[in-house]
């Protein structure tokens, strides 16, 4: 089953998500990427109904390239987010809405502080230390809930996110296999071997 | 949805339905709107007409509201009570009151009942009975006096006296018992006082107070909570928290005043030299 | 489970000597699943109006962002600050303008309005999800924990409480009701109005 972490620390926001492209019962792909680099400093995982999530992600990913070229400015996180949110809530109201679930990570390189956003599909949008989608959002809640730091190092913070990987892994019947993972800090976005 | 346009049309807006039926359509059932028991009554005697209505606002089992005023404004010599889906008789009434206005102005004479009847039924009925008001009408207008019920569809009775609401059967055995043509205002009074206070203690959808307006032809009197069967018993003891009770983790505090000056008056003259 | 419980949350405004006080819990569910525990429902619409917005989450921010629209729109306008009864008055009507697709949202609001003679006077409302307005003297109660902060409200408030008393009342109430909900919780915050400033605070609350 689709799940996706993500989890904010000392100037930085590690974003997680499986790979696993599936239908039915059936899995199609096992190295699907399912986290978007929106802009420079802005990274989004998105999950739920296939077909939805990219569509969405990809006209996302667009209208923030089309914003900052005309403004010759990037959206910053929290922007961004409430542009999102109300493209859902827009979507939800239309007769083919959008099912995605997002979680948004950015670094704002104006105040020099890491954000993260909690989106799902209804366009409910909050800003969380740490958030999760899918069934391994029930494990991995509790588990980032006690040993989330919002100082930790990226060292710290990856090793919470093998904590919540290996939980999932154990007690989720139909656990996904491999995880991509992504972190933004004040560098910019990059993948990291997990 | 709002844009930035600076022109929206007037009426409904439909836009959440396409999401509604969806959300509901995923088993999160919608939730009704809230809808008030009520207890109103009308009822005509020698010389004009006196309304009647209890004063409970209710959320499913909840009491919402414990004094709601339940006769609302048509026009001076004309009110009107309301049962049914609270806002909807709140709205209603307001747009009619509004319209009735407008008519007055452009034909420069008090309106009638009838139009405000009219008026009151075929918004009613365009809205086929989704709009849930059900309503008392009555004034007195060059005609003599009036009086009306308009039901939720449209429909309308005209009846020497009437009631409506959840406690409308309590009422209505307490007006049949006791009413007779050409009561006095007094003995009228006391009739719709009376078939007020059976509902408020045998129907549970309505309660609290009564409030009354008698409409004569060149008087209108509101009469609100003029009997308080249900007041509250002042509280015996004080239950006031000592100060510094409840623990707090953060606090900050918004200071309205931007800037104080204060000039004194008289002193010193000023300083010319 | 009605959409009005998916998310959770619920807000109370209070009365008190020259001074209101509305408070409301910071979580945010997916129906029993915790998702956030400072989802902020209550919003300032003008120095000495708050608004507090309990329902489904979505449509707390939509409204937020619609009335921030409107209130605007009647700032520039009017070229004069919005007054607690008028702004009342436009959330009746914006609600009531969806009464047939409505937003699952049931406002409250606490505010202090400007009397002719340039004192201030408490005002709170709330309203039902269709804009059916009440205008209650004592207190105003919505949200998933409703029916207990009715009960305890009617139990501990009284008459012309100083804005610190009010604050004691008003934490109680919320405190105590919101730990009867599972719905309700994960925090509490209160915000007392009076004529000068406006006193924001976090409670200490049972996280579960």
């Amino acid at each position: 089953m689709e799940t996706s972490f993500a989890l904010t620390g000392n100037g930085y926001v590690i974003v997680a998500a499986d790979t696993t492209a599936a239908r039915s019962i059936v899995k199609m792909k096992i190295d699907e990427d399912k986290i978007k680099t929106l802009s420079s400093h802005l990274l989004m995982a998105h999950s739920g109904e296939p077909g939805d999530t990219i569509q969405f992600a990809e006209y996302v990913e667009r209208n923030i390239r089309l914003f900052q070229i005309r403004n010759n400015y990037a959206l910053r996180p929290s922007a961004a987010a409430s542009w999102i949110r109300r493209s859902l809530a827009q979507s939800l109201r239309s007769r083919h809405p959008y099912a995605v679930n997002l979680l948004l990570g950015g670094y704002d390189t104006a105040e020099d502080q890491p954000h993260l956003y909690w989106i799902d599909y209804l366009g409910t949008s909050t800003e969380v230390p740490f958030g999760a989608h899918g069934y391994g959002s029930y494990f991995a809640l509790s588990l980032l809930d006690r040993y989330h730091d919002p100082n930790a190092t990226l060292e710290e913070g990856l090793a919470t996110l093998r904590r919540c990987v290996d939980e999932v892994s154990k007690r989720l019947v139909v656990s996904p296999g491999k995880y991509k993972v992504k972190v933004v800090d004040k560098d910019g976005t990059r993948e990291i071997e997990f | 949805m709002a844009t930035a346009s600076v022109y929206s049309s007037p009426g409904f807006d439909f836009s959440n339905q396409i999401r509604n039926n969806f959300l509901a359509e995923k088993g999160l059932p919608l939730p009704k709107a809230t809808s008030t028991g009520t207890t109103i009554v009308g009822c005509l005697f020698e010389g004009g007409i006196i309304l009647g209505a209890d004063t409970r606002a209710t959320e499913g089992p909840i009491v919402a509201d414990k004094n709601c005023e339940k006769i609302h404004y048509i026009t001076e010599s004309i009110r009107c009570c309301g049962a049914g889906t609270a806002a909807d008789t709140e709205f209603v009434t307001n747009l009619i009151s509004s319209n009735m206005e407008m008519h007055a102005l452009t034909h420069g004479r008090k309106p009638r009942v009838v139009t405000a009847m009219t008026m009151l039924k075929q918004y009613l009925f365009r809205y086929q009975g989704h709009v849930g008001a059900a309503l008392v009408l009555g004034g007195v207008d060059s005609t003599g006096p009036n009086l009306f019920t308009i039901h939720p569809h449209g429909s309308t009775d005209k009846l020497p006296y009437v009631t409506m609401g959840s406690g409308s059967l309590a009422a209505m055995a307490v007006f049949e018992s006791g009413w007779k043509t050409k009561m006095s205002r007094e003995d009228a009074l006391q009739l719709v006082k009376d078939a007020i206070a059976a509902g408020i203690f045998n129907d549970l959808g309505s309660g609290s107070n009564i409030d009354a307006c008698i409409i004569t032809p060149n008087h209108t009197e509101m009469l609100r909570n003029v009997e308080m069967p249900n007041e509250r018993e002042t509280k015996e003891k004080s239950y006031k928290f000592r100060r510094g009770t409840t623990e707090w983790k953060s606090e900050s505090i918004r200071k309205l005043i931007v800037s104080e000056e204060i000039t004194p008056i008289g002193g010193d003259a000023m300083d010319t030299s | 489970m009605s959409i009005m419980q998916y998310n959770g949350g619920s807000v109370i405004a209070m009365v008190g000597k020259d001074c209101v006080a509305i408070a409301s819990d910071l979580r945010l569910g997916n129906q029993a699943l915790g998702i956030s525990s400072n989802f902020q429902k209550i919003f300032s619409v003008t120095d000495r109006i708050y608004l507090g917005l309990p329902g489904l989450a979505t449509d707390v921010t939509t409204l937020r962002e619609l009335f921030r629209y409107r209130v605007n729109m009647y700032t520039i306008k009017e070229e004069r600050e919005i007054q607690p009864e008028t702004f009342a008055h436009l959330v009746s009507s914006t609600l009531y303008e969806h009464r047939f697709g409505p937003y699952f949202i049931e406002p409250v609001m606490a505010g202090l309005s400007k009397t002719p003679s340039g004192s201030f006077k408490p005002f709170i409302a709330a309203t039902d999800l269709i804009g059916c307005l009440n205008f209650a003297k004592d207190f105003v109660v919505a949200g998933t924990a409703s029916e207990k902060l009715y009960g305890v409200a009617e139990g501990l408030w009284e008459s012309d409480l100083e804005p610190e008393d009010l604050f004691e009342t008003i934490s109680q109430t919320m405190l105590n009701a919101v730990d009867r909900d599972a719905y309700s919780g994960w925090g509490v915050v209160v915000h007392v109005i009076t004529k000068d400033k406006v006193v924001t605070r976090t409670l200490k609350g049972r996280m579960d």
